[in-house]
């Protein structure tokens, strides 16, 4: 056993007890990355891993973060370090400062040891648009199978156990659907619970910051280190952090528990239902009452529109920055503009620029408002219509995604209700910015799958109890790659 | 509505400052036809207008103002680091004005 295996509760006890140094898990943890056949990194941080490890002499009891290695989605702003986000256009940038969630993990004395790969801007949920080329699911050696994204590359670095933790970015599932399609935790929390200067902006009305951890207690345990209000973020709330790890423990006895069934009902996957019934179960036997609420089913069906408008309306003017002039690969030009139009069609890849074009065509004054007013007016009846849920109910609980990490040629009707409502319910999420955290709940053709919780607005407590009690039940902690084939 | 055609997408394009092939055209405009049908579905939703746009999932309260503190700007040479083409301590473009 290595004690890169254990999750970062454990490995915390056994660097205080000494049994290991930073130095030899940062060592370890490089070399793991380095092996890793999945194109999960943009550059590792051996340098930076190893100053940062070799000056961690005593370890730090009440500090769970101490000397513990991770990774980092190369869309957060790291100081002197390359920063991409996976896309040419950013080949060569380096930021001047660092991410504030990079900071406080520097603060709590963390070892970065690489950045990961993305899909291009984070604007993707494949992890196959990134410029190195798709990201590979561990959990399928042929390389047959995606793990999401757009935190491909963090995904995989906590499933093969290269470190217990890494950062990721989430604004529409791109955290919490790789989560399920690589049997981890993957955690968003409320929408200005944690700080996102520095991470760059995709579509920042959606955007938030998350993680993956191999258990729920690791991800309690990371949310009292990352989150708070910041002075650099004026998006980020006040509201006092709780002790997400003590109240972990509380039971759910009487905590109300609300299933929508338009979305059950479309997912046709026999052993995600079964194991999703299987958790619902469990819950109710712990004292939790579970009940199926509806929702209309029409409505159901634009989250994803309703996402895609908005979210490229969003991208197309946030990105407007990248201009191949104050960073970016520079070319000739008889004007700005022929330097700003020949840096971003090379620098740019097919989708980005789709991307872009829909969020423009949606923008154009004839347009305007059938599509992105229209978008944001069905956003809030959306987002009305999940907290009018959560009036009544403590928590929503679902399965993650409609079955397993598909194939990469695997091309769905995009028009079934499968692909509009099972496939991108987790949306919800982030058009309520309400806190929402993927637990594995099964596996088919050993291929993993998850369950999600979401709660009220900085009621991260109560959504964590709950994930936990969905771990207790099924064992599935410290689930890895490695762990599964043993 | 506007109408899709491969001129209108090109010219969405050259204002956003790229451009695409053909090819890349004909892929979107075929990617437009399910995503027009997709949002026709927002279109659809009984008294859609009558609702206020959101913007942002809450409203989050600002009520702290940063320190009145002097600090250091960003120095010259690290503002400048990312560009590639520097003279003189600024970045040079093509001229703009005659």
């Amino acid at each position: 056993m290595s004690y890169l295996d254990l999750t970062l509760a454990d490995l915390h006890q056994a660097l205080v007890a000494k049994k290991v140094t930073p130095l030899q898990l940062a060592a370890e943890a490089l070399k793991r990355a380095k092996a890793n056949g999945d194109n999960a990194f943009e550059r590792f941080m051996e340098n930076e891993a190893f100053a940062i490890a070799s000056a961690l002499k005593e370890p730090e009891a009440n500090n769970p973060f101490w000397g513990i290695p991770f990774v980092i989605k190369d869309n957060f702003s790291t100081k002197g370090i390359e920063t991409t986000a996976s896309s040419n256009i950013l080949n060569g940038y380096i930021p001047s400062f660092d991410a504030t969630v990079v900071a406080r993990l520097l603060a709590a004395h963390a070892v970065p040891i690489a950045k990961s790969t993305l899909d291009e801007l984070a604007m993707g949920g494949s992890g196959t648009t990134g410029h190195k080329g798709p990201t590979f699911n561990p959990y399928d050696p042929k390389h047959e199978r995606m793990i999401g994204g757009s935190s491909c590359g963090s995904a995989v670095s906590v499933c093969a156990n290269i470190v217990p933790f890494a950062l990721g970015s989430d604004t529409g599932d791109s955290v919490r659907k790789p989560a399920s399609f690589a049997g981890l935790v993957g955690f968003k929390p409320t929408w200005g619970r944690i700080s996102r200067f520095g991470l760059f902006p995709f579509a920042p009305s959606l955007d938030h910051v998350g993680y993956f951890t191999r258990s729920v207690e690791d991800a309690a345990l990371a949310l009292a280190v990352i989150a708070g209000s910041d002075i650099e973020d004026a998006t980020t709330s006040h509201k006092q952090i709780e002790d997400y790890t003590r109240l972990l423990k509380k039971d759910i006895k009487g905590v109300k528990i609300a299933v929508i069934s338009e979305v059950v009902e479309t997912i046709r996957n026999k052993a995600v239902i079964a194991a999703f019934d299987e958790t619902l179960t469990a819950l109710k036997k712990q004292g939790a009452i579970v009940s199926y609420v509806s929702l209309d089913k029409q409505m159901l069906e634009t989250i994803f529109p309703t996402y895609l408008t908005l979210c490229c309306a969003e991208a197309t003017s946030n990105n407007a920055n990248l201009d191949g002039i104050k960073f970016g690969p520079r070319f000739e030009g008889k004007t700005y503009q022929e330097v700003m139009l020949k840096a971003r069609t090379a620098g740019f890849s097919e989708l980005i620029k789709r991307r872009f074009v829909i969020g423009s065509f949606a923008l154009m004054r004839e347009n305007q408002d059938v599509l992105f007013l229209r978008a944001q007016k069905n956003r809030r009846k959306i987002v009305n219509a999940v907290n009018a849920i959560l009036k009544d109910h403590d928590v929503i609980y679902l399965p993650a995604a409609p079955g397993i990490a598909p194939k990469f040629l695997e091309s769905g009707d995009r028009l079934s209700d499968t692909y509009l409502i099972a496939d991108n319910h987790l949306v919800l999420g982030n058009f309520s910015g309400l806190p929402s955290i993927t637990i594995p709940i099964g596996f088919e053709d050993k291929m993993p799958f998850g369950g999600n919780v979401m709660g009220r607005a900085f009621e991260e407590a109560l959504v964590l109890q709950v994930a936990e009690k969905i771990e207790n039940a099924t064992g599935y902690r410290n689930l890895s790659v490695k762990a599964v084939n043993l | 509505m506007k109408e899709i055609n491969k001129s209108v997408l090109k010219s969405a394009s050259n204002s956003l400052l790229f451009d695409m092939t053909d090819e890349q055209y004909a892929v979107l405009e075929k990617e437009f036809t399910i995503l027009l049908k997709q949002m026709d579905l927002i279109g659809q939703t009984q008294g859609i207008d009558d609702l206020e746009p959101m913007t942002f999932p809450f409203d989050v309260a600002t009520d702290s103002l940063r320190e009145d503190v002097p600090s250091e700007p960003l120095p010259r040479d690290v503002a400048l680091q990312n560009a590639k083409d520097v003279v003189d301590g600024q970045i040079k473009l093509p001229k703009v004005v005659g």
